[in-house]
C-alpha cells in the first residue's frame, strides 16, 4: 500500500480524482477491513415516521407487514462537515524534488475529499486563499460535489503572498455550521499570529486541524557552498553560507515548528507536520480519528 | 642555472584552469529560489570572508603544484664543480683476479706491481685496494697505513669468474659519489679483450676519476681449452650414452691434442684431436661407462700452455635403471603397443622400458612395480584387475587410458569412473575429420593447439567430463584429453586410440614428444643438469619448500652457507670451478660440475688505442708521471650540470600533500551534519 501513497508516485498520476481514489482505496484496504467500510452502511435502529421525514428512508417492507411507517436509521446519517482551507501563496511552489508543496497539498485535500464524500458521506467544501479568498466552494453532499472540489483544487495555482488576517473574516462568514476545518499551509508567519487568526474558527464548535506542509530541504537545507537565496513571495535576495543554513537556520525552523505545535495544542487545535517526501496515510488516519471522535 | 627541456614551460599555461575554477567560476553562482527568507539572516559576511581567504590559500597551493610539475618536466640544473681541487686525492688500486689471471704468473705479477706502486706513493695519500672479476671485492677501506694496504693486496686469491671492466666502472661510480674528491684509479690486469662489456659507455669512468692502466702482459699467448662438453646428465644405458667435447685453440698453431675422458678420477678413454690454427675440433666418446649413482666426470686435454685451469671440463652423470611401463592392450590390437613402444623408446637415452600384456592376462600383474600403466583401448578388463588398478591409483599410481572403438562398448571408463555417453565417427573424406580446437597449455606434454593442427581424428569417444579437467577439446567440443586426481594418483584419458585407425596421431611427428613428455609427467621424472658455469645460480628450493635446510659443499670441501642461509636461501651462486655437492630442499641429492666461462680462455689483449680511449684525456706524459707516483694536479675543477629535478619533485610532493590537507579540511566544513 505504501507504494501508492508515495508522493513521487502520485505525482506521476494525472488527474486528482484518480490520485484521490488511489490513495484512499489503498489506505482503506490497508486497514484490514471490508472495502465497504463506512458508518453510513451500518444499520443503527428503526424510528417511527414523523411528518417531514424523507420518504426514501421509509422501510416499505415493514410498512407492508404492519401498515406502520418506520424509518431505517444508519449510523452514517450523523453527517459531518469538512472544510479545507488551502494556502495558495507563492511559497507553496517550492520543491527540492519532483513534488511541490502545492502538489502535496492538492493530493492531501483531494484524498480527504474523496474519503469524506465517497466513504463517509460527509459534506465537504473548499476555501482557497493567499492574501485574500480566491475561491470558495460551499460544503455540500450534492451529486457532483467531489468533481467540483477537485476542479477547484486544479485551479488553485500559487500566487501572491500569504496573509492569514484578511481572509479570516471571510472564513468566519463561510463557516457557520459546525464541522471539521482543515488548514493546509506552510505557515510562514509568526506562530502567535497564526494561532490568533485561526483560533476564532474554534469558537464556532469546529474541530480545527493544522496541516503544516514543508519540503525536506526547508527543514534540513544541507547546502555545500554559499548561495544566494531568493524569497519566492517577496523576491528578496540574500547570500547565506552553509554554516548558517546547517546550524542557525535549522534551529530557527525547529523552534518555529515547536512553537506552532505548542500554540495549536494550547488553543485546542490539532497540528501535524507533513513533509512532502512522506506518504499521505498519516493525514487520512488523522481525519478518520477526528471523524470517529465526533460521532 | 638553466633548463634541460625548456619547451615544457609551455605547460605553465595550465595554471589558467585553477584560476578559472577559483576566481571566475565562484562568482557565477546562480541564485536559488527558497520558500521564505523568514528564518534567514544576512549576518554571514565574516564567514564568507574567511572562506575566501581559505580559497586563496588553496588556489596558491594548486598553482604551486602546477608550476612545480612544469618545472620538473623542464628539468632545471645548475653548474657544479664535480672535483674539489683542494681536496685530498684518493688512490684506488684494483687488481684483476679473474680466471684468465691464473695463466702463468699473471696474478703474482699484478700483485707485485701493485705493492711496488703502493710503496712508491706519497705516504700521506689515502689508498684503497679492490679486487675485481665479475664482481668487485673491497679488500681494504681508504687508509694510509702501508702495511694494511700491502696485506690487502697479498690476500687476493685467483678466482674463476669472468673479468668485467663494466663492473669495475660501476663500482668506481659508487665510490666517486661517496668520496667527492679526486680519485686516481690504478688497474693491474692482463687487460683481456673479452673483459670489455658490450657497450663501451658501461666502462666509462666518472669525471673525477683518472684512470691509469698497468697491463701485466703486453701480448696474447697461445692457449688451448676444452671449450664445451655435450654429455647426458642421466644415463640409463651406458652403451648408448655419448660424450662430445669441443677443443678450441686461441692464437695457437695447428696441433694434435690428446683428449681424455676421466670418470671418478680414472681415465676411461683417450682420443686424438687435430686442432687447426686458431680453430676448433670435436671429439666423440661412444660410451660412458659409469657406475650407478653420481659420477664426477671430466674431459681433459694435454695442452702444456700457461693456463692449465681450462684444460679440463667438469660434468656429472647420474646412472639409474630405466623405469618400467606396463602397457595393457586387447589381444587383437597389435598396432597400439607397436606405435606407443616405438615412440617411448625412440630416444637414444630412453628412461623407460615398456612391457606389454594382453588385457586377458593382466590378472596377477602387480602394477606397483611400474612407473605408470597404460590401458590401451581394452574392451574388457577382469574384475579383479580393475580393482587392483583402482587401488594402485588411489595409493599414488598413475594411469594413462586410451579410449578407442573397443572401450566405447563399456558404459564407463575403467578406473576413471566417468560415463561414456557416446562415440563420434568423423569422415575420412575431404575435410570431414576432426582436429584439436583448444588445449590447456599448463599441461606441458600437450603444448598449444597450433601444434596439433595437422593431426586428424576420425573417431573419438565422448566421455562425461564431470569432475575431470579437460586438457584438450576437438573442434566439436568433444573432450579429447581429460585428467582427474583419484586418491593420491592421477588418471589421464585420451578419448581416441593409439593405433592409426582412429586418428593419424601415431604417424605424426608430434606423437613422439607427446608420448615421451606424457610418460615423463606421469612417472615424475625430473630433469637434471650435470654442468653449470661459474657465477651462475643454482635454485635450492621452490616457494613451497620454505624453512627446509639445504646443504652445499663447494669444490674445496667446505660448506659456504651459514646455518641461517641454509634454511632461507632461495638460490646459491656457484663461484668456483669444480664439483659442487648439493642436497636440495626437496630432499634430492645432486652433483654439479662447474666450469669457468670459456671466454676467459681467449687471452687476447685489449688494443692500445682502446686502452688510450678508456683512459680519456690523459696524455702519455701524465700517465707516466702518474705511474711514477708523482702528484697529478687537475688544472681546474670541471663544472658539470647538476639536475635539480629530484628536489623539484620533492617540493612537488610536499605541495601536493599540503593541497590535499587544505582541500580536505575545506570540504570537511561542508560535510552534512548528523
Amino acid at each position: 500500500m505504501q507504494r501508492f501513497l508515495d508522493p513521487t508516485v502520485l505525482n506521476a498520476i494525472s488527474g486528482l480524482d484518480l490520485v484521490a481514489k488511489t490513495v484512499v482505496d489503498g489506505f482503506v484496504a490497508g486497514l484490514h477491513r471490508s472495502p465497504d467500510f463506512g458508518f453510513s452502511q451500518e444499520f443503527a435502529e428503526y424510528r417511527a415516521y414523523t411528518p417531514g421525514d424523507d420518504l426514501r428512508h421509509v422501510d416499505w417492507n415493514v410498512f407492508a407487514r404492519t401498515e406502520r411507517a418506520y424509518l431505517k436509521r444508519y449510523r452514517g446519517e450523523t453527517n459531518s462537515l469538512l472544510t479545507i482551507l488551502l494556502d495558495a501563496s507563492n511559497s507553496m511552489k517550492y520543491t527540492s524534488h519532483s513534488v511541490t508543496k502545492m502538489d502535496y497539498a492538492r493530493f492531501t485535500a483531494a484524498s480527504l475529499f474523496y474519503l469524506a464524500i465517497k466513504d463517509q458521506r460527509d459534506a465537504a467544501g473548499l476555501i482557497v486563499f493567499d492574501d485574500e479568498v480566491r475561491n470558495y466552494i460551499r460544503p455540500s453532499m450534492r451529486q457532483g460535489q467531489l468533481q467540483r472540489l477537485l476542479a477547484g483544487l486544479e485551479l488553485a495555482e500559487p500566487r501572491a503572498r500569504t496573509d492569514f488576517g484578511k481572509p479570516l473574516h471571510h472564513f468566519q462568514e463561510f463557516l457557520r455550521r459546525r464541522g471539521l476545518v482543515v488548514i493546509l499551509s506552510d505557515f510562514y508567519e509568526r506562530p502567535e499570529t497564526i494561532i490568533r487568526t485561526v483560533e476564532p474558527l474554534r469558537f464556532h464548535g469546529n474541530e480545527v486541524v493544522l496541516f503544516h506542509i514543508l519540503d525536506p530541504k526547508e527543514i534540513n537545507p544541507n547546502m555545500n557552498e554559499a548561495v544566494v537565496l531568493v524569497d519566492l513571495e517577496t523576491r528578496d535576495h540574500m547570500e547565506v553560507t552553509p554554516d548558517y543554513l546547517n546550524k542557525d537556520y535549522r534551529e530557527k525552523i525547529d523552534a518555529h515548528i515547536a512553537a506552532l505545535r505548542d500554540g495549536a495544542k494550547g488553543a485546542g487545535m490539532d497540528y501535524h507536520l507533513l513533509v512532502t517526501n512522506q506518504p499521505l496515510d498519516g493525514v487520512l488516519s488523522e481525519y478518520l480519528t477526528i471523524r470517529q471522535g465526533r460521532d | 642555472m638553466g633548463l634541460l627541456a625548456p619547451w615544457f614551460l609551455a605547460g605553465a599555461l595550465a595554471i589558467g584552469v585553477p584560476l578559472y575554477l577559483h576566481l571566475l567560476r565562484r562568482h557565477t553562482s546562480t541564485p536559488q529560489q527558497f520558500s521564505s527568507l523568514m528564518f534567514v539572516e544576512p549576518r554571514t559576511q565574516s564567514s564568507i570572508h574567511h572562506r575566501r581567504l581559505r580559497y586563496l590559500a588553496l588556489l596558491a597551493l594548486r598553482l604551486l603544484v602546477l608550476l612545480l610539475l612544469v618545472l620538473a618536466f623542464a628539468n632545471p640544473y645548475i653548474k657544479r664543480a664535480t672535483v674539489s681541487a683542494s681536496g685530498p686525492k684518493l688512490l684506488v688500486v684494483a687488481v684483476d683476479n679473474s680466471f684468465s689471471m691464473r695463466a702463468g704468473t699473471r696474478l703474482d705479477d699484478a700483485k707485485r706491481q701493485a705493492e711496488s706502486f703502493l710503496d712508491s706513493r706519497n705516504p700521506a695519500e689515502r689508498a684503497q685496494v679492490l679486487a675485481f672479476g665479475s664482481q668487485v671485492q673491497v679488500m681494504s677501506q681508504p687508509v694510509i697505513d702501508p702495511a694494511t694496504l700491502r696485506n690487502a693486496v697479498e690476500v687476493i686469491q685467483p678466482g674463476d669468474s669472468r673479468g668485467s671492466f663494466g663492473a669495475l666502472a660501476g663500482a668506481m661510480r659508487s665510490i666517486s659519489e661517496t668520496v667527492q674528491t679526486p680519485v686516481e684509479l690504478h688497474v693491474f690486469s692482463d687487460m683481456q679483450r673479452s673483459n670489455m662489456p658490450p657497450s663501451f659507455s658501461e666502462m666509462a669512468m666518472p669525471a673525477n676519476v683518472s684512470l691509469v692502466l698497468h697491463p701485466v702482459v703486453k701480448a696474447a699467448v697461445p692457449n688451448w681449452t676444452v671449450e664445451s662438453v655435450d654429455a647426458p646428465a642421466q644415463v640409463w644405458d651406458p652403451k648408448k650414452a655419448r660424450v662430445e667435447a669441443t677443443v678450441a685453440g686461441f692464437d695457437t698453431p695447428a696441433a694434435t691434442r690428446t683428449v681424455s675422458l676421466v670418470v671418478n678420477g680414472k681415465t676411461v678413454s683417450s682420443k686424438q684431436a687435430n686442432v687447426p690454427t686458431n680453430g676448433r675440433a670435436s671429439v666423440e666418446f661412444d660410451a660412458l661407462d659409469v657406475p650407478y649413482g653420481f659420477s664426477r666426470c671430466e674431459v681433459k686435454i694435454d695442452s702444456a700452455d700457461t693456463l692449465s685451469a681450462d684444460d679440463q671440463y667438469f660434468f656429472s652423470v647420474q646412472r639409474s635403471d630405466p623405469q618400467r611401463v606396463l602397457f595393457v592392450h586387447d589381444a587383437d590390437d597389435s598396432r597400439s603397443p607397436l606405435y606407443f613402444g616405438d615412440a617411448l623408446g625412440s630416444s637414444e637415452q630412453s628412461a623407460f622400458a615398456m612391457e606389454t600384456v594382453p588385457a586377458s592376462q593382466v590378472q596377477g600383474t602387480d602394477p606397483t612395480k611400474y612407473a605408470f600403466v597404460v590401458l590401451s583401448d581394452v574392451s574388457s578388463l577382469p574384475e579383479g584387475a580393475q580393482n587392483v588398478l583402482t587401488r594402485y591409483v588411489r595409493a599414488g599410481g598413475n594411469l594413462l587410458i586410451a579410449a578407442g572403438t573397443s572401450m566405447a562398448r563399456l558404459s564407463t571408463v575403467p578406473v576413471f569412473g566417468n560415463a561414456i555417453t557416446g562415440s563420434h565417427y568423423y569422415s575420412r573424406d575431404g575435410a570431414g575429420f576432426a582436429t584439436v580446437s583448444d588445449t590447456d597449455t599448463s599441461f606441458t606434454p600437450v603444448g598449444n593447439a597450433a601444434e596439433w593442427g595437422g593431426v586428424k581424428f576420425y573417431y573419438a569417444v565422448s566421455v562425461d567430463p564431470t569432475g575431470a579437467q579437460v586438457i584438450a577439446h576437438l573442434g566439436d567440443q568433444t573432450p579429447l584429453l581429460l585428467e582427474k586426481q583419484i586418491g593420491e594418483g592421477r588418471v589421464i584419458v585420451f578419448a581416441s586410440g593409439f593405433d592409426n585407425l582412429t586418428n593419424d596421431l601415431p604417424l605424426h611427428p608430434l606423437f613422439v614428444p607427446f608420448v615421451q613428455e606424457t610418460a615423463g609427467n606421469l612417472s615424475g621424472l625430473q630433469q637434471r643438469e650435470g654442468m653449470a658455469l661459474v657465477d651462475s645460480y643454482m635454485q635450492l628450493r621452490t616457494a613451497k619448500e620454505q624453512a627446509v635446510s639445504v646443504e652445499v659443499i663447494d669444490p674445496q670441501g667446505k660448506r659456504p652457507l651459514s646455518i641461517n642461509q641454509a634454511t632461507a636461501a632461495q638460490s646459491f651462486q656457484l663461484t668456483d670451478a669444480g664439483f659442487y655437492e648439493l642436497r636440495l630442499a626437496n630432499g634430492r641429492q645432486d652433483v654439479v660440475g662447474v666450469n669457468a666461462d670459456r671466454r676467459e680462455s681467449d687471452l687476447a689483449v685489449m688494443p692500445d688505442d682502446v686502452m688510450a680511449l678508456w683512459t680519456g684525456r690523459q696524455t702519455n706524459a701524465q700517465s707516466a708521471s702518474a705511474a711514477n707516483g708523482s702528484q697529478t694536479e687537475d688544472s681546474a675543477p670541471e663544472r658539470q650540470p647538476y639536475s635539480l629535478a629530484w628536489y623539484v619533485l620533492v617540493a612537488l610532493l610536499a605541495a601536493a600533500l599540503a593541497e590535499s590537507v587544505l582541500a580536505s579540511r575545506y570540504l570537511g566544513t561542508q560535510r552534512e551534519e548528523p
